[in-house]
C-alpha cells in the first residue's frame, strides 16, 4: 500500500469518532425538545443549555475532523 | 385591480438571470453553453502569504480580519449615529443589532448575575468579531480572487483570459500522475480569518486568561484553591487526596479549554469553506446556495457558542466552589 492510500484510509478512520458526537447531539436535542414540550415557559434557559451541551458533544467530532484534516493536508 | 402598490419583483429576475448565466457557463446547456469545467480545489491548511511589511508577513487571513474589523467599525459608526439622533425605534440592521444585544444581555444577566457589567463586553466582543469574520466567507470573491504564483509543486494549470488569468482543469491523465512538478500556487486576497488556527488560538487564549482574571478578581488568592486543593488532605485522608487530584485535573481542564475553543471554531469554519469549494466543484449551479445557507447558520452558531462558553466559564469562575466552602464552614 502506498502512502497516499494509507493517508486516505487513515483520514476516513479518524472520522469514525463523529458517530459518538452525532448520537450525543441527538440525545441532547431530544431531551431539550421534551423538556420544552413539558415546560414551554422555560424554553429560553433550556435552549441556552442545549446549545452548550451540543457544543461540548460536537467538540469531540471536531477533534476527529481536525485529525482527519491534519492527516490529509499536513502530513 | 387592487390599490396596493406592486411589490418590487426585479430581484427574482436578477437571481434567475444569474442561474441561467451559471448554467450557460458551466454546462453544455443544449449545446450552446461554454462547457467550462469547475476546477477541483486544492485545499491548503496554513494561510497563504500575500506581501511583506518589513519582516512582517501579511497573510490573506489578516486582510480578511481587517475587512471584518472595518465592517464592525462601520456598524459601530452607524449605531452611534442612530443613538445620537435619538431615534426611539431603531430599524433595519441597527434594530437587528439592538435585538441581538438585548438577547445576549438577558442571557448574561441570567448566568453571571452581578458580574454582568464586567463579563458582558467580553461576550459581545468575541461574538461580534467571530460572527462578522465567519460571515466574510460568504462575500463573493473571498477565497476565489487572488494572485497566481508559478512554482514547484503548484497544483493549478492556468489559461490566459485577456488581462486576467483563470485556473483551468489540468488535461486528462495529467492529474493522476506526479509527472508535472511546475504549476501555479493560488493565493487568494481574502480568506476567512477563522480558517487560520492562529486567530482562533489567540482568541481562545484571551478568553481563558480572562476566565482566570475574573476568578482571581472575584475570589482573590483563594481562587487558586481550585487548582491546589490541600485544604482537606489531612482532615479527610482518602477524600482529601481525591480532592487534591481533582484540583490537578482542573489545571488540565483549563488547558483543554484553550484547545477545544480554538479547534471547535477552526474546524467548523475550515470544514465549511472546504465544503463550499467541493460542492462548487461538483455541482456548479444551484447546489452551493443550500450550503451557503448552512454555512450562514454554522457561522452564527459557532460565534454564539464561542461567546456563550467564554461567558459561562467566566461566570463559573466568579462563583467558585460555593458548596465546598459551605461544608468547610460547618465542619
Amino acid at each position: 500500500m502506498d502512502a497516499t492510500a494509507a493517508k486516505l484510509i487513515g483520514a476516513g478512520l479518524a472520522m469514525i469518532g463523529a458517530i459518538g458526537a452525532g448520537a450525543g447531539i441527538g440525545i441532547v436535542a431530544s431531551g431539550a425538545v421534551q423538556a420544552m414540550g413539558r415546560n414551554p415557559d422555560a424554553t429560553g434557559t433550556i435552549q441556552t443549555n442545549m446549545i452548550l451541551g451540543i457544543a461540548f458533544a460536537e467538540a469531540v467530532a471536531i477533534y476527529c475532523l481536525v485529525v482527519a484534516l491534519l492527516i490529509l493536508f499536513v502530513f | 385591480m387592487t390599490d396596493t402598490p406592486k411589490p418590487k419583483v426585479w430581484g427574482r429576475w436578477v437571481v434567475l438571470g444569474a442561474v441561467i448565466l451559471g448554467m450557460f457557463l458551466f454546462t453544455g446547456f443544449f449545446g450552446i453553453g461554454l462547457g467550462l469545467k469547475p476546477v477541483q480545489p486544492h485545499v491548503v491548511l496554513p494561510a497563504e502569504p500575500l506581501f511583506n511589511l518589513g519582516s512582517f508577513q501579511v497573510t490573506n487571513t489578516l486582510t480578511a480580519l481587517a475587512l471584518a474589523d472595518i465592517l464592525i467599525i462601520l456598524l459601530a459608526v452607524a449605531i452611534s449615529g442612530a443613538v445620537k439622533k435619538g431615534e426611539l425605534i431603531l430599524g433595519g440592521i441597527i434594530g437587528a443589532v439592538e435585538w441581538i444585544l438585548e438577547v445576549l444581555h438577558g442571557m448574561t444577566e441570567g448566568t453571571a448575575g452581578k458580574w454582568t457589567k464586567q463579563i458582558f463586553p467580553w461576550f459581545v466582543t468575541i461574538f461580534l468579531i467571530v460572527l462578522i469574520a465567519n460571515w466574510t466567507e460568504m462575500i463573493p470573491g473571498v477565497e476565489t480572487v487572488g494572485l497566481l504564483h508559478e512554482g514547484e509543486g503548484g497544483h493549478y494549470q492556468v489559461e490566459q483570459w485577456g488581462p486576467l488569468n483563470s485556473i483551468v482543469e489540468p488535461a486528462e491523465g495529467e492529474h493522476t500522475g506526479e509527472a508535472h512538478t511546475t504549476g501555479y500556487h493560488f493565493y487568494p486576497f481574502l480568506r476567512p480569518v477563522s480558517t487560520d488556527i492562529n486567530f482562533t488560538l489567540a482568541l481562545a487564549i484571551v478568553a481563558v486568561v480572562m476566565i482566570q482574571y475574573f476568578g482571581i478578581k472575584s475570589q482573590g488568592a483563594s481562587y487558586f484553591n481550585k487548582f491546589w486543593n490541600t485544604s482537606t488532605v489531612f482532615s479527610k485522608p482518602i477524600f482529601g487526596v481525591i480532592d487534591f487530584a481533582v484540583g490537578l485535573l482542573e489545571i488540565v481542564s483549563e488547558i483543554s479549554k484553550i484547545i477545544s475553543f480554538a479547534f471547535r471554531l477552526f474546524g467548523n469554519i475550515f470544514a465549511g469553506s472546504v465544503l463550499l469549494f467541493v460542492i462548487g466543484s461538483l455541482v456548479p449551479v444551484f447546489a452551493q446556495s443550500i450550503f451557503y445557507l448552512l454555512e450562514f447558520f454554522v457561522g452564527a452558531i459557532q460565534a454564539f457558542v464561542f461567546g456563550l462558553l467564554a461567558m459561562t466559564f467566566m461566570a463559573q469562575a466568579t462563583q467558585g466552589h460555593g458548596g465546598e466552602h459551605h461544608e468547610e464552614a460547618h465542619a
